[in-house]
């Protein structure tokens, strides 16, 4: 009876003994100090989405995101000036809701999201590691004073950076180099060539390219001055975007019926476009303006046209294939309005062909300063271009999410179709990590997509 | 698992050339002619208490199962009609396993948690020709009930239920060679069932403005094989004590190629193809059995087992690595009618980084398995 008890002791200690464990991770710092992180930038790092920098959006800023896996590997509690209200600091947030257009068809898409907001005007006197400012450019990081109330009648200060400047007349550098950073973040440079995009290349203008490489260059060096590391990250393709490719640019369906018709022979005819027409033939210019049942380019204002000494009426055509329509064109202008067919879109709506190779065109001479920034000290690099050329190409899946640049379907872009959802800056913040786990030999443990919210539905 | 004995258990699932009773039905019915009594009855139970943890690729972020011990259970009963021809019938657990993650872990989106349960029913009957050689045949009705649930990537904590249940049939075919008073031989063949479910039930548990897209309730079929098998036994009587035993299993997982869902509604956005590409795998087992005195036996052996899984389409739903196991067994005899079966296993699947490439779901995962197991045995 003895060998039986001992055989049932020894069954015990190996049913107590082992539960599985894997650690095949440790996270370390590398090469550089992580202690003090500090994130300069625009609304991408700010955390923006959804049209507003909001409470909960704002938690799931990528570099809110960074800083909390970097106190994995010796960083300080990352802090954000947090926008204490749902609904943002001024107003624009949007939510996905139903509406009812010009037609009396209602249809779930982005509505918007209207409550109490948390107003610039409440000033946070606490320390923040997250500098990124919705709107700023490259030379709005090193103006004095861009956080001062006073400026803001003037264009001159920022309502978002004014709700966190430590003083009034304070740069955002100079607020970054007071918290002398271990380590920082640079992504800017997107707004420098996004507000002349997103406003159809008739809002803003474009950054001087020398410009532009005289203010990186002096915020980089700044930066670097304590000894700090860093990571930068370059601008996107941003007419992949949602934002830039949702509505398409032949959304002029014309019915094969009897109104079809008829409204075809209006647009073709006398009292449509085939004066315009034969005054182009007359005058030797190639534009023409056609219409047939189905899809049909639209038409739109187009005032380079004034080059070839055309009056405004006559200064617009056709869309051509590749051009782009934004996603603040009025839907009900189209349907309802006869916008795009009958009347021109106007130009604020539209990124011409000539627009988009200025777009691309200052976006690598950008890019090309950014990744010799990186390389000349030696900071970790993030090419998000090349990310989202490819994203936009193939897709992109984690953890089961399957990703695409497709507007709110493809789970990357927020409801203003330009940020990024939550489970969009989780993606973003493995490639940061990345890069800094490759440029510093550190182990900066990545996040799971999965844990983060989707895009909500009612 | 091939926890169909508690003697067989206690020997590394060795089974196939040993003639241990009524448990042939499912180990190799040629041996069942050829048993040393005229009645032999056999009952028992194991309990599966597996543990998985699993941590993300580039993370130290952990997760771990939370696996309800699962039960496989064996009834057998058979009986000499003469010297020649033994009948029997089994009721066995081969098949069955769950994996319950957390609802919310990293890899919902995959899998949430899967109950695969199947019961074999089986009919067998056994012919000697002389008294060192025997065949057998029985006739499968297998019934099986599968669940899944999985997130879906809409807020709210969205979901898919998938239910199904299925009846099928299959065969099990053994012959069994008795060379000499030491020396035995066995060779074993089980069909594969396809456990075609149809009709089962999907419950879609969606955000509202959804619902007219992605029905709540739905219908799907789908197809999960229970693999073949072919296996290979020697026994050696090496003393009058002691019992060797050595078996190989060839486990034909090679058909099991996806894992596809076809829906009733909305198939064109719900369907889906999962590849799996298994392959056969082979199962070296050595068992050996000591008889104490005439109330005790002991047991001991041990196996590796290869993951049929592709490198590929490594899935968190049935976490399979390649696993080393020992067993241990014991056995006491009151009285001669009776005997009281224990078996105690400890499977260590060998930790590796796997990945779903379809997911891109990567991580490493290792796992360790206890299997205590109760039976008793009668015979008259």
């Amino acid at each position: 009876m003895k060998i039986r008890y001992l055989f049932y002791l020894a069954l015990l200690a190996f049913i107590v003994s082992c539960k599985p464990e894997v650690n095949e991770f440790t996270p370390s710092n590398g090469s550089a100090d992580f202690k003090t992180y500090v994130a300069l930038g625009n609304s991408l790092t700010a955390g923006y989405a959804d049209g507003a920098l909001y409470k909960s959006g704002q938690s799931y800023s990528w570099a809110n995101i960074l800083g909390q896996q970097l106190t994995t590997v010796g960083g300080q509690p990352f802090v954000q000036p947090v926008v204490t209200s749902e609904f943002g600091v001024l107003p624009g947030k949007r939510k996905l809701g139903f509406s009812v257009d010009c037609l009396g068809v209602t249809s779930l898409g982005p509505v918007l999201d209207n409550g109490e907001l948390d107003p610039w005007s409440n000033h946070i006197d606490y320390t923040v590691n997250n500098l990124g400012v919705p709107g700023a450019k490259v030379a709005h990081l090193l103006a004095p004073g861009y956080g001062n109330a006073a400026n803001l009648q003037a264009g001159l200060a920022n309502p978002y950076f004014v709700k966190f400047a430590a003083s009034p007349d304070i740069s955002v550098v100079a607020q970054a180099m007071s918290m002398s950073p271990t380590f920082f973040s640079l992504w800017i440079g997107n707004n420098d060539v996004l507000g002349y995009a997103t406003s159809g290349g008739a809002g803003d203008v474009i950054t001087p390219t020398e410009q532009f490489g005289q203010y990186y260059n002096m915020l980089a060096q700044t930066l670097v001055t304590g000894g700090a590391k860093g990571v930068l990250a370059n601008i996107p393709s941003i007419t992949n975007a949602a934002f830039f490719t949702t509505i398409p640019s032949d959304v002029i369906d014309i019915p094969d019926s009897p109104e079809g018709q008829g409204y075809l022979a209006i647009l073709n005819g006398e009292h449509g476009y085939a004066p315009y027409n034969a005054f182009m033939e007359s005058k030797g210019l190639p534009y023409r303006i056609t219409f047939s049942i189905g899809p049909n380019q639209m038409v739109i204002q187009d005032p380079a046209m004034a080059s070839y000494g055309l009056p405004a009426q006559l200064q617009i055509r056709q869309m051509v294939e590749g051009e782009l329509a934004l996603l603040t064109l009025p839907q009900d202008s189209i349907k309802c309005a006869t916008w795009g067919s009958a009347v021109p879109v106007p130009n604020q709506y539209i990124l011409t062909q000539a627009e988009i190779d200025n777009i691309n065109a200052a976006t690598i001479a950008f890019n090309n300063i950014i990744k010799q920034t990186a390389v000349d000290n030696g900071l970790a690099f993030v090419d998000f271009n090349a990310i989202m050329v490819d994203i936009s190409a193939n897709g992109l899946i984690f953890d089961g999410i399957t990703f695409s640049t497709k507007f709110v379907t493809g789970n990357l872009f927020s409801l203003d179709g330009i940020h990024l959802t939550p489970q969009g800056n989780a993606v973003v913040t493995n490639y940061f990590i990345d890069a800094i786990n490759a440029q510093y030999t550190a182990q900066i443990p990545k996040v799971s997509v999965a844990n983060y919210p989707p895009i909500v539905f009612p | 698992m091939r926890l169909q004995g508690n003697k067989q258990n206690g020997m590394g699932l060795v089974g196939t050339s040993l003639n241990m009773g009524s448990s042939s039905i499912f180990y190799n019915p040629g041996a069942l002619s050829l048993m040393k009594d005229k009645l032999h009855f056999e009952l028992g139970a194991s309990g599966i208490m597996s543990n998985v943890d699993f941590q993300r690729a580039g993370s130290n972020e952990n997760y771990q199962t939370d696996n309800p011990m699962s039960t496989p259970f064996y009834v057998y009963g058979a009986g000499k009609i003469n010297d020649m021809i033994a009948v029997g019938v089994g009721v066995y657990t081969p098949y069955g396993s769950t994996s319950k993650w957390e609802d919310d872990w990293t890899g919902k989106l995959l899998i949430q948690n899967i109950a695969l349960k199947a019961i074999f029913v089986q009919p067998t009957i056994s012919f000697n020709f002389n008294e060192k050689f025997g065949i057998g045949a029985g006739f499968i009705l297998a019934m099986g009930d599968v669940e899944i649930n999985k997130a879906l990537n809409y807020s709210g904590d969205a979901n898919a239920n998938l239910k199904g249940s299925t009846t099928s049939y299959g065969f099990n075919i053994g012959a069994f060679y008795k060379a000499s008073e030491k020396l035995a031989f066995g060779v074993d063949y089980r069909s594969e069932i396809m456990m075609k479910m149809k009709d089962g039930d999907a419950t879609f548990t969606v955000p509202t403005a959804l619902q007219t897209t992605i029905p709540k309730d739905n219908k799907f079929d789908a197809e999960l094989p229970l693999p073949a098998n072919l296996d290979f036994s020697i026994s050696y009587q090496a003393t009058e004590q002691l019992l060797l035993a050595f078996e190989l299993d060839w486990v034909m997982w090679g058909t099991y190629k996806s894992l596809d869902f076809t829906f009733k509604e909305q198939g064109a956005l719900l369907n889906s193809t999962n590849p799996r590409e298994y392959k056969d795998t082979f199962i070296p087992r050595i068992g050996a059995q000591y008889s104490l005195n005439d109330q005790f036996q002991l047991r001991a052996g041990m196996y590796y087992d290869q993951s049929p899984t592709n490198e590929k389409y490594f899935t968190p739903e049935t976490v399979s690595l390649n696993t080393f196991a020992y067993t241990l067994g014991l056995s006491y005899s009151p009285i001669e009618k009776l005997s009281i079966d224990v078996s105690f296993l400890q499977l260590f699947g060998q930790t590796a980084e796997k990945e779903y490439t379809p997911s891109n779901f990567k991580g490493t995962y290792q796992t360790i398995v206890y299997i205590p197991g109760i039976g008793v045995s009668f015979k008259f």
